[in-house]
């Protein structure tokens, strides 16, 4: 892949020129940055470089090979049946499909990407200017990014292609190739101008929030925006041109393609074709113009931000804000935790959770998920097991917490697990657990519990109950079969697939717990009868896990 | 080159992030073929000097030339006549250090045949011959400083600046470091280096320069500096620093463990 990229570089050299960069640097940047992601283990690509042994990008391909299966599905479906007359609109959406993968992509995985800092002390002592760079990113990027808008587009091209002709099947590639340039220029519209206007400090933090709320939204859309849509009519009726269609990116491509499908030569598809044709070019080249002189500076200014704000906390003048939660974690682990112990790792695990990113960025996506789904699954009013799917399924995502709990960029500091004089790390173990509980699961379970009790009635108050009780359960017996590993203290990649199967496991009794659960709503006072041995599980569980010695504890790094 | 014109120079520089003032007013100048020891307590602002001086951050005040252009307006042609050496041990360890060096030629865009040549040469000079072919993310701190000690000076620059170039080195390489600084600058080299041992600096420095607070607080050789007051260099750097009151605070912090 690596050489194919080179290939294609080497053949746009004239244009690298022309938009004022260095070809030799660019091509030495991105051929070592190409290598570098083929060969990480844990590469900062987020879902593409989960375990690359090899000299390859095999997880990459695969993660290409289901957008093609996905895009191929979805590209039969909307493409394949309707009349060349009315195909406007489902163009639309397989376009406004393309650029909405892209632009997830581009913010979820490969803002690391853009915004990398760590080459600061590498590149930017060297002979490079701010463009050289930028160019090299942006070519970086998308080299990614055109592999992932052709495998999209791949179905839609043979079905395009297979009912309208070749050409019609090049202009449709044309325009998917070019969707992925829009939304390059438009997601660095977006870093630069964030950039510039939120203070370098805070930026990270931005990002980390709006990459979980694409997240959120991306698994949100997908589950609400099919049942609030009226499908089937916008399908068959052919859309009238109104003048804001000219506003919408996907139109764009979409009307260029209609130019030759339908065929239309008319002034409103001519002008479509030359949106789709000008706009992302032109917003690159205007990029490059105006916004990246000092791009090589501010990315510098992000590593600087960071020396003062630690001198402030250095001198004592801790934000007041602080200082209230602090008091919050402090008592809330006084009301929890029986001993010093047990109480130094709720803070500990609290306040981490709060502000590791990575953290944040694994787990809370899968909570907005649940929550999407519950929202989601209650438009279908699928009564009586509906909610106590929705009850349970918040029990999985935080065994997905628990099990993210125990990693971390810092892992190498979980020396001091092994130096300090602890008797039974049971007792850490615990109380991390317990601050995952009262910080993630508690809310979230009030949040569904109170949708639940609002739609369905009061008296499903103990559905609630015993749904909560159960999965704690669940959750204890997950950490207790899983291997047990101090929190923080190891490496993402070190979180071994083994857990997989008991992971298959807990989902299978997981499902047992549930019917059974289901099953005792039809005995009178059935579900009140099982709380309390739901609860007395729990603090047998709790004890055992408390028990875990240090020779079933596994030390990472 | 000309001799008179100093190799480096700083006018009433003043830097700050954000609203934190690092520097405060610096005046330097430094000619060719000299050694500097730029040394100062952690947060004085020895870094940041440096980072001005190969034109990393350009939103300083005052006035910055080195190789006589000015950092601000030339700073790319700076670059490439000058190496930096930075402290934090930062380099692809993905990379082999051959594949490394390779990279940071291109960027000089020096001939790849030249520069293979030469890496290779330097590996082995640095007794890193047997591992030129193998992945960084293996090596110790002292292969990895080595590495970072070719790859600032690969391209033959006429300054060389140095930040902490002797940390995680074994004894007999920092010995090895020393005597290249020391030929280098007689052979007409600069090197401007920051540092925190301060026998190091005594030894091989002909200038040291010593920064507080965002001031310089001290200049002249090491003889220069002992007429102000007699002692070692590590003595004297506590006076001017405002911290020789070391074995009263040592003395604080053991009864404050004994509590």
């Amino acid at each position: 892949m690596i050489n194919l990229i080179l290939w294609l570089l080497a053949r746009m050299q004239p244009l690298i020129r022309a938009a004022g960069a260095d070809y030799g640097q660019l091509r030495a940047i991105v051929q070592v940055k190409l290598m570098m992601d083929s060969r990480r283990n844990t590469v900062n690509l987020g879902r593409y470089g989960k375990k690359a042994n090899e000299e390859s990008n095999n997880a990459f391909l695969k993660t290409l090979a289901i957008y093609a299966v996905l895009g191929s599905l979805l590209s039969i479906g909307m493409l394949g049946t309707p009349e060349p007359g009315v195909l406007f609109f489902p163009l639309t959406l397989q376009f406004a499909y393309i650029m909405a993968l892209c632009a997830l992509t581009l913010i979820s995985d490969f803002s690391t990407v853009i915004l990398d800092s760590s080459d600061n002390q590498i590149i930017l002592p060297r002979p490079v200017d701010s463009r050289t760079l930028w160019l090299a990113r942006i070519v970086h990027i998308s080299s990614y990014l055109t592999a992932i808008a052709l495998s999209i587009s791949l179905g839609g091209l043979l079905v395009v292609s297979y009912r309208f002709g070749a050409l019609a099947g090049v202009v449709f590639l044309v325009m998917a190739l070019l969707s992925a340039v829009l939304m390059v220029f438009l997601t660095n519209v977006f870093y630069l101008v964030l950039m510039r206007f939120v203070s370098e400090e805070k930026l990270r933090e931005v990002i980390n929030y709006v990459q979980i709320l694409m997240a959120i939204l991306f698994y949100g859309g997908y589950q609400i925006l099919p049942r609030l849509m009226n499908t089937n009519e916008m399908f068959s009726r052919a859309l009238p041109h109104e003048w804001w269609h000219f506003l919408i990116p996907p139109m764009w491509m979409a009307g260029a393609v209609n130019l030759i499908v339908k065929p239309a030569i008319d002034t409103t598809h001519l002008t479509f074709l030359l949106l789709a044709l000008t706009m992302p070019i032109l917003g690159l080249w205007a990029m490059n113009r105006f916004l990246t002189g000092n791009f090589v500076q501010q990315l510098n200014s992000l590593d600087q931000e960071r020396q003062p704000a630690v001198r402030k906390d250095a001198s004592g003048m801790k934000p007041v804000s602080e200082q209230n939660r602090g008091n919050l974690v402090d008592r809330l682990s006084g009301w929890l935790t029986r001993n010093p112990l047990e109480r130094a790792a709720f803070g500990f695990a609290w306040r981490i959770t709060g502000r590791d990113r990575k953290f944040k960025l694994k787990t809370y996506p899968q909570l907005g998920f649940a929550l999407a789904y519950t929202v989601g699954m209650s438009f279908q009013k699928m009564g009586g097991m509906f909610y106590l799917f929705a009850l349970y399924f918040a029990g999985i995502y935080v065994m997905v917490a628990q099990l993210q709990l125990s990693v971390s960029d810092n892992y190498r500091a979980s020396w001091v697990y092994g130096s300090a004089p602890i008797r039974q790390p049971g007792d850490v173990l615990v109380g991390s657990l317990k601050a995952l509980i009262t910080k993630l699961l508690l809310p979230f379970y009030i949040l569904i519990a109170s949708y639940i009790l609002y739609q369905f009635g009061l008296d499903k108050i103990d559905d609630v109950l015993l749904a909560f009780s159960n999965s704690l359960v669940m959750l204890m017996s997950s950490a207790l079969m899983s291997k047990r590993y101090m929190p923080f203290s190891i490496a993402q990649d070190a979180l071994s697939q083994n857990n997989t199967s008991r992971g298959i496991l807990i989902a299978a009794v997981l499902g047992v717990v549930g019917l059974a659960h289901f099953g005792l709503t039809y005995l009178p006072y059935g579900v009140w009868a099982a709380i309390p041995v739901s609860v007395v599980l729990v603090i047998y569980l709790f004890s055992q896990y408390r028990k875990t010695g240090w020779e079933s504890v596994e030390m990472g790094g | 080159m000309n001799t008179d014109q100093p190799v480096i120079q700083l006018q009433n520089v003043f830097q700050s992030y954000g609203s934190t003032p690092v520097l405060k007013g610096i005046d330097l100048s430094v000619s060719a073929g000299q050694v500097v020891g730029y040394i100062g307590p952690n947060g004085a602002g020895k870094s940041t000097t440096l980072k001005i001086l190969i034109g990393m951050l350009p939103d300083f005040t005052g006035e910055v030339r080195v190789l006589g252009m000015d950092v601000k307006t030339q700073s790319l042609d700076i670059k490439r006549r000058i190496g930096y050496v930075p402290e934090n041990a930062a380099l692809y360890d993905t990379l082999t250090p051959m594949e490394y060096l390779n990279f940071l030629g291109q960027l000089y865009e020096l001939d790849p045949a030249h520069i293979e040549h030469k890496a290779l040469e330097l590996l082995r000079l640095f007794q890193l011959s047997d591992h030129a072919h193998a992945r960084m993310t293996t090596f110790s701190k002292g292969m990895r400083q080595k590495v970072l000690l070719i790859s600032g000076m690969l391209h033959n620059p006429d300054v060389i600046f140095l930040d902490e170039p002797l940390s995680g080195l074994d004894a007999n390489a920092v010995v090895l470091v020393k005597e290249i600084i020391r030929q280098l600058a007689n052979g007409g080299k600069t090197i401007f280096y920051s540092s925190h041992i301060m026998d190091v600096v005594e030894k091989i420095s002909d200038r040291i320069i010593i920064l507080a607070q965002g001031q310089v607080v001290a200049q002249g050789t090491f003889r220069e500096l002992q007429q102000q007051s007699s002692g070692s260099l590590e003595q004297l750097f506590a006076q001017l620093t405002g911290s020789d009151t070391q074995t009263g605070v040592a003395e604080e912090f053991i009864h404050t463990i004994n509590q």
